[in-house]
């Protein structure tokens, strides 16, 4: 039933890419507003498979890559739905549809042992740092998302590129999904550190363990908090702005799983 | 029934042939062609780019020599128009191609500027106007009806409407890849000629907020600030304002820019990673193209401009091919709705004359069968049941092929085989005698 529903998302979220590939070739219309559905569909019953893991094991084992991999992938989608309906991101369907089929292809592979291995000594800890942490890269994911595509459309406009090629949101639009997601995720990101922590100290009684996985993510975390220094206090322009938010993401993404490949 | 169109347009006429046929009162226009005896409906679509007359009739030929002579004398303005000038410009369609003809027209892909809008409501206003004259009937309407929603098909399923066209247009539509609204957006406007008005008509169109003019001639910005609920400045003031502006237009004479890179990255500093859209449609240029360099600054010339529109034009006349699809197929459809119509009478008369050999035969037979009521009412449904069951499959057949072009070949047949043609009086002996002998006598 877990991997079904999450090869099911998997399915959804790849319908949602042809859908969306099929829009940009008609230049929007019907077949994005299909594309959406199929994402906001693949978004719940990936969901779903996460409420029926808990529901089975009532503190399952997250934190291996691709289970929180996976996890980070249906929040990065749940944020975008949320952002979609506000903003009128709706063209963005085509670059996170891969992302949501990633997260859940790469989750259906390790459910079935997650789901085996039963519960977590730590509990509430281990738990609430994959949720806040995951929810913190997810959001960070789209920041990095809407850098790309506002650098992309700054180049298109600065070097006069095709019109007819552009289906993406207004600069300030792409500048503010950036902004949002980056204020949101850094606290969230941050959370997920300090309950990381608190899980270190019930498991091992200390707070810091020195593995590389911690040292990275404090880098990263660090980067993040200068990233958003820079934003508010120095007025940082909306392309540097959007290339940090790639930068960062990069970083981080190596930070959590780079990392783990290494180990 | 036939269709016919008679009209000219942009590419048939010159404008000063076409203003003395613009018709200002449609009503009167109308009476007079449907008090004409061939003429059954008729609609009159007169904008700046066509004149047209579209009508039903019984009599082609007449009708068609109707719509010239109307052209001629009724129409014409400042003097008869000569027969030749008259030939030159004039078009006529018939029936299907009328039917395209309309189609086309309201999709909008008859018109000047490939996809512009206002056809549509050009040609509703022509159709209301024809129902208030009490000049459109069955075959009009139905006509009228489907070129609207062909219109808003082809708008719905090409790009034909997309793109803008026009150098003001392209300007606001390039503001918006930039500005996701206008509300909060100042606007600074330097210059105080046509195309700066049409530019800021455009904006204002998007809701833009506040706007300020900058003019070597402050009266002349003062002028076009009034109008336009502005400020106006000198342009000594322009450096300054330049902080404070998220769009700059700028169409001024003078050989030297009058924005140059430092002055635009020393208003960057005061605006904090804001970004500026610049528009320079001045000829020679207003703006230093080095401002395009720098970061958060997009800058579009005149030539940037007319090229997008170029394109855009482009973009909309290859969507064309798409829109004559759509207009092919709704146009088949309509006409086999038209040829259906057809159909009608000789189902009917079919279906009478079928209705007449059965009930005279019952008389004839029942008066010497000598049955009581219940087996009269048993051999009536007999009868009826048979000629029920014979004229089903011809007369599905009838109507299914009615909606074909070939359709007609088909009614023609029927009508010559059941002598439907002229059958009025005919009554029975329609039927050859012969069919009776063979058949046996009831005991």
């Amino acid at each position: 039933m877990l991997i079904g529903l999450h090869q099911f998302a998997a399915a959804l979220y790849l319908a949602a890419g042809v859908a969306g590939g099929v829009a940009l070739a008609q230049r929007g219309g019907r077949a994005r507003q299909v594309a959406l559905l199929l994402l906001s569909a693949g978004a719940v019953v990936h969901l779903a498979s996460f409420a029926f893991l808990h529901q089975s094991v009532p503190t399952p084992q997250l934190t291996d890559l691709p289970t929180a991999t996976s996890l980070m992938a249906c929040l990065a989608m749940l944020f975008y739905l949320a952002f979609a309906r506000r903003a009128r991101w709706n063209a963005l369907v085509l670059a996170m549809a891969p992302v949501g089929f990633l997260g859940a292809f790469v989750g259906a592979l390790r459910l079935p042992h997650a789901a085996g291995e039963g519960a977590l000594a730590a509990g509430a800890w281990s738990h609430a740092h994959v949720l806040l942490a995951s929810a913190g890269l997810g959001l960070l994911a789209l920041a990095s998302v809407a850098g790309v595509a506002f650098l992309r459309e700054a180049s298109r406009l600065k070097y006069k590129g095709r019109p007819q090629l552009s289906q993406l949101p207004a600069l300030e639009t792409l500048d503010r999904v950036n902004l949002v997601a980056l204020s949101v995720g850094f606290p969230l990101l941050t959370l997920g550190m300090l309950t990381g922590m608190f899980w270190l100290q019930g498991e091992a009684g200390h707070v810091w363990s020195g593995s590389p996985h911690e040292i990275w993510m404090t880098l990263a975390w660090a980067i993040y908090g200068a990233l958003l220094l820079a934003r508010f206090a120095a007025h940082q322009s909306a392309r540097n702005a959007a290339l940090s938010a790639i930068g960062g993401f990069a970083f981080l993404l190596f930070a959590v799983i780079g990392i783990g490949l290494t180990a | 029934m036939k269709l016919l169109l008679a009209g000219m347009n942009h590419r048939s006429a010159p404008v000063e042939v076409r203003e003395r046929f613009a018709v200002e009162d449609p009503g009167l226009a109308l009476a007079k062609l449907t008090g004409c005896a061939e003429i059954e409906e008729a609609i009159l679509v007169s904008t700046c780019n066509r004149v047209e007359v579209l009508v039903s009739t019984r009599e082609p030929e007449a009708a068609r020599l109707r719509l010239e002579s109307f052209f001629r004398h009724d129409l014409a303005r400042d003097g008869e128009v000569s027969a030749a000038t008259l030939d030159e410009c004039l078009y006529h369609f018939a029936d299907g191609p009328a039917v395209r003809h309309v189609f086309r027209v309201a999709a909008s892909v008859d018109s000047l500027v490939v996809g512009e809008p206002q056809i549509l409501g050009q040609m509703k206003d022509a159709y209301r106007a024809a129902v208030e004259a009490g000049a459109c009937g069955v075959i009009l309407n139905r006509l009228m009806t489907r070129a609207f929603s062909t219109a808003k098909r082809v708008r719905r399923e090409t790009a034909i409407a997309e793109r803008p066209v026009s150098v003001a247009r392209v300007a606001v539509d390039l503001a918006r890849q930039v500005f996701e609204r206008f509300e909060d957006k100042r606007a600074v406007l330097v210059g105080a000629g046509e195309m700066i008005e049409l530019a800021l008509e455009a904006l204002r169109g998007e809701g833009l907020g506040h706007v300020r003019v900058v003019n070597r001639t402050r009266a002349r910005a003062e002028e076009l600030a009034e109008r336009f609920d502005a400020e106006a400045h000198g342009l000594d003031q322009l450096d300054a304002l330049l902080a404070d502006a998220d769009v700059v237009l700028t169409c001024i004479g003078g050989d030297e820019p009058i924005i140059r890179r430092e002055a635009m990255l020393a208003a960057l500093r005061v605006r904090r990673g804001r970004p500026i859209f610049v528009i320079d449609i001045g000829v020679p240029r207003n703006v230093d193209p080095a401002v395009n360099e720098i970061d958060d600054v997009y800058l579009f010339d005149l030539d940037d401009l007319s090229g997008v529109a170029e394109e855009n034009a482009e973009e909309r006349r290859r969507e064309t091919v798409r829109a004559e699809a759509i207009v092919a197929e709704e146009q088949q459809n309509f006409q086999g709705w038209m040829t259906a119509l057809q159909a009608v009478p000789t189902i009917r008369d079919l279906r009478d004359r079928a209705d007449e050999i059965r009930d005279a035969e019952l008389d004839r037979y029942l008066a010497r069968l000598g049955l009581d009521t219940q087996q009269k009412e048993g051999v009536e449904q007999l009868a009826r049941s048979i000629v029920n069951k014979v004229l089903h499959a011809p007369l599905s057949r009838l109507r299914s092929e009615a909606e074909r072009e070939e359709g007609v070949a088909y009614l023609e047949v029927a009508r010559t085989l059941f002598g439907l043609d002229g059958r009025a009086g005919e009554g029975d002996e329609a039927l050859p005698e012969n069919d009776d002998d063979d058949e046996p006598e009831p005991q």
